[in-house]
C-alpha cells in the first residue's frame, strides 16, 4: 500500500496523460489540508476515466458525490483612481482619487466527487482524491458532465444532487429526482431556498 | 339522575349485586380490545415493538393483536416522522381503516415534526390531516409513555357516551370516516393542513399567519 | 295413544341449543351494526389495500416461470432439512436399512439440485 499522491503530482499526471485537459488545484487551508481538483467539462470525462485506468492510482471506488451552493458574492475593493478634480484655488488638477468598487461575482453549482482505490487499498481513513465540477452559474447556466459511465456508484448521487441542488449532470442515464417528488419544483438544499409557509406561527381564527 | 344511578349501584355493590348498563358493557367491551395497525415509521416504532414484547407487554391491554392490515384495525399508532412524501400514505391508511376508529400520535415528530421541524421534508405534525386522539411527547417516548397514552386512550373509549352530540364516530352518521389525501404539489403538500381537523383546544380552526 | 319420543329428539334439541349459543352473539353483533352503525362507504375506504399506496394496473399479470423454479429448488432443502432433523434425533437406535433409505433419499434431492444447477436455475439475471 502506498501513499497517495499528492494534488500537485497528481495535477501534474493528468495534464501528462490527458492532452489538453485543465486542471485547478483548490487548496484546503485547513488542518486536513485536503487540497482538490477543479476539472474542466470538455475533459472531466476523460480524466475521469485516466485515473480510474491508471496502473498506478486505479482510483475505481467514488464513495461520494454531493453538492456545494456558493451564493453570488458581491466583491468590495478599494481602488485608487486618478481623476479630475477641482482643488482649493478653483484650478482642475489631476489627483489620485480612492473609490470603492463593487463588482458583482456570479455564484456557482459545484458537483465534488470523492475517490477511493479498491484495487491498492485506499481508504479511509487516508484521505480521498476530490474532485470538483463546476457550473457556469446558479440559475440557466447550471450544467456540469456526468461520471456516471465512468463510476457506476454515482448515479443515485447524481440524482439526489440534481433533486436537491439543481445541478443537471449531462450524460446521466436517469436523471430524475430521487428523494423528492416528481412535480416538486425547488431544490431545497440550495442557501437561497425558503421553505413553504406551513409552519411560521399558527392562531387561532377568530 | 346520573348521580342516584350511581349511588344506587354503589349501594348494590355493597350488598354484593353486580349491575351495570349497556353503555359500560358494550365500552367495556370495546375499550379492551383495541387492536393496532401493523405500521411503524421510525425510531419511535422500536419503542413501540418494545412495549409489545415480554417486558411491556401491551397484551395486559388486550391490544396485543397488531393487525397487518387496516381493514381489521381500530387503531393507528404514528410512531415516528412522517416524512412529507409519507404523509398521503398515512391519511389513506387511516381511512381505509374500519370505525371506530383511534389515532395515537407517537413522539415528537409525530406531533410536531419534533427535531426535523425546519426541514423541508418532515410534516409538521400528523394532526393536520388525521384527528388524533393521544399525544405522547418524547424522543422517542418509552415504552411506559406509550401505555401511559394507551390507557388514556382507554379512559376516552370508557367515557364516550353512546347517545348525544360527543357520541363515538362510528355511531354517528353525519361524521365523516374518511379524511382528503394530501397531494404533492410545487412546493410541500397541498392543502398544508385540513380545516376540519386541525383546530385548537376551544375547537376553532388554527390558520398560518406568515 | 302414547308414543315415547325417539331418543334422537335430545340430541337434536342439543345441537339446535349448541348452534344457537354460537350464533345468538354474531346475531346480535351484526344487528347491532345494521341498526346502531352507520355504514360509511368510500372511495378510499373501499380501494385496494397496498400499503397505503394507491393501487396500480391490474393484478391479473404474467409472472415469470422462473420463480417457480427458485420455489422447487427451495423446497429441495426445506424438505431436506425436515426430514434430517427426526432422523439425526434417532440415528443411534436405526438399523442399517434405514440409512440406507435415508441416504437414497438425499441422493434423489441432491440429484434435483444437480439437475436445477444444470438447468441454470442459480444463475441469476
Amino acid at each position: 500500500m502506498t501513499a497517495l499522491p499528492t494534488a500537485e503530482d497528481l495535477k501534474a499526471q493528468i495534464e501528462a496523460g490527458v492532452p489538453g485537459a485543465m486542471v485547478t488545484i483548490v487548496p484546503n487551508g485547513s488542518p486536513s489540508a485536503q487540497d482538490s481538483l477543479l476539472l474542466d467539462h470538455e475533459h472531466a470525462r476523460a480524466v475521469a476515466l485516466f485515473l480510474r485506468d491508471h496502473p498506478d492510482l486505479r482510483l475505481d471506488f467514488c464513495s461520494l458525490v454531493t453538492g456545494v451552493d456558493w451564493l453570488d458574492t458581491e466583491l468590495t475593493e478599494k481602488v485608487k483612481v486618478k481623476k479630475l478634480a477641482a482643488g482649493p484655488d478653483g484650478v482642475e488638477t489631476e489627483q489620485e482619487v480612492e473609490e470603492t468598487r463593487k463588482t458583482k461575482v456570479p455564484g456557482y453549482l459545484e458537483a465534488v466527487y470523492h475517490l477511493f482505490s479498491m484495487e491498492k487499498k485506499h481508504g479511509p481513513p487516508s484521505l480521498p482524491v476530490v474532485l470538483r465540477l463546476r457550473t457556469a452559474n446558479r440559475s440557466d447556466r447550471n450544467h456540469v458532465p456526468s461520471l456516471t459511465s465512468v463510476w457506476r456508484s454515482c448515479e443515485f448521487q447524481e440524482r439526489e444532487a440534481f433533486d436537491l441542488y439543481g445541478i443537471v449532470f449531462d450524460g446521466h442515464p436517469d436523471l430524475r429526482r430521487i428523494l423528492m417528488w416528481e412535480g416538486f419544483e425547488d431544490h431545497p438544499m440550495r442557501k437561497d431556498y425558503v421553505p413553504p409557509a406551513d409552519d411560521i406561527l399558527l392562531e387561532a381564527r377568530p | 339522575m346520573a348521580d342516584d344511578l350511581k349511588d344506587l349501584k354503589l349501594e348494590l355493590s355493597k350488598n354484593g349485586i353486580f349491575t351495570t348498563t349497556l353503555e359500560e358493557l358494550y365500552n367495556w367491551g370495546r375499550r379492551n380490545s383495541v387492536w393496532p395497525l401493523t405500521f411503524g415509521l421510525a425510531c419511535c416504532a422500536i419503542e413501540m415493538i418494545a412495549t409489545t414484547m415480554a417486558r411491556y407487554d401491551l397484551a395486559r391491554f388486550g391490544a396485543e393483536v397488531f393487525r397487518p392490515s387496516p381493514r381489521q384495525a381500530d387503531l393507528i399508532i404514528v410512531s415516528g416522522t412522517v416524512t412529507k412524501k409519507m404523509a398521503p400514505q398515512v391519511v389513506r391508511l387511516y381511512n381505509q381503516m374500519p370505525e371506530p376508529k383511534y389515532v395515537i400520535a407517537m413522539g415528537a415528530c409525530a406531533i410536531s415534526g419534533g427535531p426535523f421541524r425546519d426541514g423541508y421534508n418532515v410534516l409538521k405534525g400528523i394532526d393536520r390531516y388525521i384527528p388524533v386522539d393521544v399525544h405522547i411527547p418524547g424522543c422517542p417516548p418509552r415504552p411506559e409513555a406509550l401505555i401511559h397514552a394507551f390507557m388514556t386512550l382507554q379512559k376516552k373509549i370508557e367515557e364516550q357516551a353512546l347517545r348525544g352530540e360527543s357520541r363515538p364516530r362510528h355511531l354517528n352518521a353525519d361524521l365523516p370516516s374518511e379524511f382528503p389525501v394530501p397531494e404533492f404539489g410545487a412546493h410541500g403538500l397541498e392543502p398544508a393542513q385540513n380545516d376540519e381537523v386541525f383546530l385548537n383546544e376551544t375547537g376553532n380552526p388554527l390558520r398560518i399567519i406568515q | 295413544m302414547n308414543i315415547p319420543p325417539h331418543p334422537w329428539w335430545t340430541i337434536v334439541a342439543l345441537l339446535l341449543g349448541a348452534v344457537a349459543f354460537g350464533f345468538t352473539p354474531l346475531a346480535l353483533a351484526w344487528l347491532w351494526a345494521r341498526v346502531f352503525s352507520p355504514q360509511k362507504p368510500g372511495a378510499d375506504k373501499n380501494a385496494t389495500y397496498e400499503c397505503g399506496l394507491e393501487s396500480k394496473g391490474d393484478a391479473w399479470i404474467q409472472f415469470g416461470a422462473s420463480y417457480y423454479l427458485y420455489a422447487i429448488v427451495f423446497l429441495v432443502f426445506d424438505v431436506e432439512a425436515v426430514f434430517l432433523l427426526p432422523f439425526a434425533v434417532a440415528f443411534s437406535s436405526l438399523p442399517a436399512g434405514a440409512c440406507i433409505a435415508m441416504l437414497v433419499f438425499l441422493l434423489l434431492l441432491v440429484e434435483g439440485l444437480v439437475w436445477a444447477c444444470q438447468k441454470g436455475v442459480l444463475t441469476w439475471a
